[in-house]
């Protein structure tokens, strides 16, 4: 397809841990397209932020993509130098991270740090720069834009903060907005406030958007498509109707069952029984069996393989692969 | 057992500021007043620098409180015995000998005031410019004295209150330095009554240690037994001699004030008499004793873990600090909290660093519960983790309130998790108060506009057709440092009026148990 932003096809990466090498994306494959928001979900550790390190080629010295393609527009971006992958982020994928102040030069001036891309990558002069800056601090809802370009990082709020890189990123239009877990930090009416933004920001500009987060509600409130993850794999993947409506896989059940829903008036307190692996644990077979209630033998044996059950929906459960045979 | 909640905390009219800088400071908390109930899960929502932490906070007195009063009542006044107590019944006498100077110069002036209102009726027959001038002169001179009169009135019965909380009506007695000493017995009996029960939790300790290792120590069953006695005995007799005193209730009435005559005042200066403990005048070394009753589990566990520390050592410090435990005792009862939190007891001898979240938050809960406690504070406890995880910690706390009889103050900001695990939630908003009700009352019909929009804003795992943008709340918390005049929340809310900007509103309470600061519900 056309509108395709990111490719991912069979990423595999490893991480490096006292001389061994780990596998903590075991086989993932996703495409993002135009105008559309894909999150992933899972618990700590179950490889979503590395997912997005990969991406960006940021991973840290003891991580390694081992095999895949990432094609951002239709471009591999393995294999490109270092230079070459700084020119395409930035430009044409930009990142928000949770915390903004580590992500903000605390000695410079936000004025500076919202420049300093646009003449980089677009080549603009100081006053265009500026003239753009203040109109994408417009854009994203921050009064007196003006007096703020002159303010430094500890003068303003986590909420403002958090628009300013949003402010940043999209100045400089990105094709690709990597965020990774962005309202985490935010009280819940400023997480609104920032939600609202980040859709009405996809559809004027077509940007596609990877969203990691935890939180089921933010999830439902801003994908059109999910992806769960669980240690290092895909169990299931979805459009987000099917996924919060129809969910399959034993894991997103009980991921969706775990949540406190302020609405529902029952509910009780149902834990996924059991701990999460860590990536040094081996684990034969399906990676969720030694928590899943459904577990046979055959999924202490063999890896489950993602299959389509729905256009769009695909799951890998070896229990859903029999009951739908 | 009676329906009768046992209140386990009272907090009157808390205040904590911070000073930023000199004639600045930063209004934490203002002026919360309420009751926590004995096997209560208290909930406090709120964004952050609502103030939530800070009031966790005080009332454990990690930090002093700026004014009011946070009164403990899970051990009675007569148990502990701090020092303070000590001080207030060596100045009954003075309080009621106050109150009665306070109020015979009162008296004084009101005779001197006659005596002016007779000259000033004489005056104000006749009508010249001076005469004029003098009348005018003498009623400011009888306004002043009659405020100065009513002043000294409020003062004696501020005396004769202060008194109050340790004599009850009896600060009413002529008969007062009799009754102190009986107080003094009373509270010499409960000291050596607590010295026993301390040699009593020594012997205790030796003698578990001892079991542990298989074999009895008679010698320390034997002091058990002694120092078990011992202690009731003194009990016993401090309540005689407590009771001695209390028997001059409604006798010799010293007219120290008008109203003394009046049985009703006497009931009113008998609410006062304090059974709890009033946690603000504890000395260091005294509050450090109660917090065996008063624990608190914090967000980050691995922040409060030290990562050279074995988990077993680090719940066994617990026990150095506040028992005497031998090293065989101290280990079976770690063993024993390990299995009751959901830990393994190879975890004995594990660091955190080899832990997940949820275990380390695990082994934050076994140090908070090793000294059974009866009041826990949980500052964003379950926040850090993952939902599942969270799920299975608050199933944990929820088992161990039901065997231990906790009492939980749950702090978060996660309006899903307060849903279901709290019966009772207070709502704060820059310090203030802005709703309080049983939790489903609550979730029902929230009725502050504040706590309306903070239900809108969750983010529900529901599928909906767009991002609704309703009742998105503009702008952002202002600074507590200057916080707006009136009503806190006016600069956000949708239903602001003239009358939020200058008034702030009352504390109502608009359906039983369900308080609202808002002028809406007036």
């Amino acid at each position: 397809m056309s509108d395709t932003v990111l490719e991912v096809k069979n990423l595999v990466t490893t991480f490096r841990i006292n001389k061994k090498e780990y596998p903590v994306i075991r086989d993932i494959s996703f495409e993002i397209h135009e105008n559309e928001t894909l999150c992933m979900v899972g618990e700590s550790g179950c490889g979503k932020s590395v997912t997005t390190l990969s991406v960006m080629g940021l991973l840290p010295e003891n991580g390694a993509v081992r095999s895949g393609s990432i094609k951002l527009c239709g471009e591999e971006l393995l294999g490109m130098s270092p230079r070459q992958l700084g020119q395409v982020r930035g430009k044409k994928m930009g990142m928000i991270f949770q915390e903004p102040m580590t992500s903000l030069n605390p000695l410079l001036t936000i004025g500076y740090q919202l420049t300093e891309g646009l003449r980089q990558h677009l080549g603009m002069s100081k006053a265009e720069a500026h003239a753009t800056a203040v109109s994408y601090l417009e854009k994203v809802g921050i009064a007196n834009a003006e007096e703020r370009m002159k303010q430094y990082p500890f003068q303003l709020s986590g909420g403002l903060r958090q628009r300013i890189m949003i402010a940043m990123m999209m100045s400089l239009q990105p094709r690709l907005l990597i965020a990774d877990e962005p309202t985490t930090a935010l009280d819940v009416t400023i997480q609104k406030q920032v939600l609202l933004l980040l859709n009405r920001l996809k559809q004027d500009m077509k940007t596609g958007i990877l969203f990691i987060t935890h939180d089921l509600g933010v999830v439902a409130q801003i994908a059109d498509r999910v992806i769960v993850l669980y240690s290092g794999s895909k169990v299931e993947e979805g459009a987000t109707r099917q996924i919060f409506e129809n969910p399959l896989h034993p894991y997103t059940n009980g991921l969706i069952a775990a949540v406190p829903n302020v609405d529902s008036d029952e509910f009780e307190i149902r834990p996924i029984p059991g701990t999460f692996p860590s990536i040094t644990e081996e684990i034969g077979g399906c990676r969720f069996h030694p928590r899943c209630p459904y577990a046979t033998e055959r999924c202490r044996q063999e890896v489950p393989q993602a299959l389509e059950y729905e256009p769009g929906h695909f799951v890998a459960c070896h229990k859903v692969e029999e009951e739908n045979k | 057992m009676s329906d009768q909640k046992q209140v386990l905390l009272e907090l009157n009219k808390l205040k904590k500021y911070f000073p930023v800088r000199k004639g600045v400071n930063l209004k934490a908390v203002e002026d919360i007043s309420l009751k926590i109930y004995e096997g209560e899960k208290f909930g406090v929502v709120g964004e952050s620098g609502c103030g939530k932490s800070t009031l966790g906070r005080v009332i454990l007195q990690l930090y002093p409180q700026t004014s009011g009063a946070c009164v403990y009542y899970g051990k009675s006044l007569e148990e502990v015995s701090p020092a303070y107590v000590a001080k207030e019944i060596a100045h009954l006498t003075q309080y009621q000998q106050k109150a009665k100077e306070f109020y015979q110069k009162s008296l004084e002036i009101d005779r001197k005031i006659a005596e002016l209102n007779t000259r000033l009726d004489a005056l104000s027959a006749q009508g010249t410019d001076r005469e004029v001038k003098a009348h005018w002169k003498l009623s400011k001179e009888i306004a002043e004295l009659e405020y100065r009169s009513h002043e000294l009135r409020k003062d004696a019965s501020r005396q004769l209150r202060e008194g109050s909380r340790t004599a009850g009506s009896l600060i009413l007695c002529e008969n007062i330095a009799e009754i102190q000493q009986l107080f003094q017995k009373a509270l010499e009996c409960s000291l050596k009554a607590r010295e026993a029960q301390e040699q009593y939790d020594r012997s205790d300790a030796r003698y578990g240690e001892a079991l542990v290792e298989g074999q009895a120590d008679a010698q320390a069953e034997k002091e058990l037994e002694e120092y078990g006695t011992q202690a009731a005995q003194y009990r016993a007799e401090a309540r005689k001699w407590r009771e001695q005193a209390f028997s001059f209730r409604g006798k010799n009435i010293q007219m120290i004030t008008e109203r003394c005559g009046d049985p009703e005042y006497w009931d009113k200066l008998d609410r006062n008499y304090e059974t709890g403990i009033n946690l603000g005048k504890l000395s260091p070394s005294e509050l450090r004793a109660l917090r065996r009753d008063m624990q608190m589990i914090f967000q980050d566990p691995a922040a409060s873990l030290d990562p050279r520390q074995s988990i077993g050592k680090a719940i066994e410090e617990v026990f150095d600090i506040h028992t005497d435990y031998g090293p065989q005792l101290k280990k079976e009862k770690t063993l024993e909290l390990l299995d009751r939190v959901g830990l393994k007891a190879e975890q004995y001898d594990s660091y955190p660093h080899q832990l997940s979240g949820g275990q380390k938050q695990r082994v934050g809960i076994a140090r908070a519960i090793a000294l059974n406690p009866k009041f826990v504070v949980l500052d964003e406890s379950v926040s850090a983790l993952d939902v599942s995880v969270q799920a299975q910690i608050l199933q944990l706390l929820d088992e161990l309130r039901d065997q231990q009889g906790l009492t939980y103050f749950f702090i978060t900001h996660n309006l899903g998790v307060v849903k279901h695990f709290c019966d009772r939630v207070m709502v704060m908003y820059l310090g203030n108060l802005c709703e309080l009700s049983p939790s489903h009352a609550l979730f029902d019909k929230p009725l502050h506009p504040y706590t309306r929009s903070l239900f809108d804003a969750v983010p529900r795992p529901a599928v909906r057709d767009g991002l609704d943008a309703s009742g998105v709340l503009e702008g952002e918390v202002p600074s507590a440092v200057n916080p707006p005049k009136g009503c806190p929340f006016h600069t956000r809310c949708p239903h602001c009026t003239d009358r939020c900007k200058t008034e702030k509103p009352a504390i109502r309470e608009v359906a039983p148990g369900h308080l609202v600061a808002c002028h809406l519900y007036d």
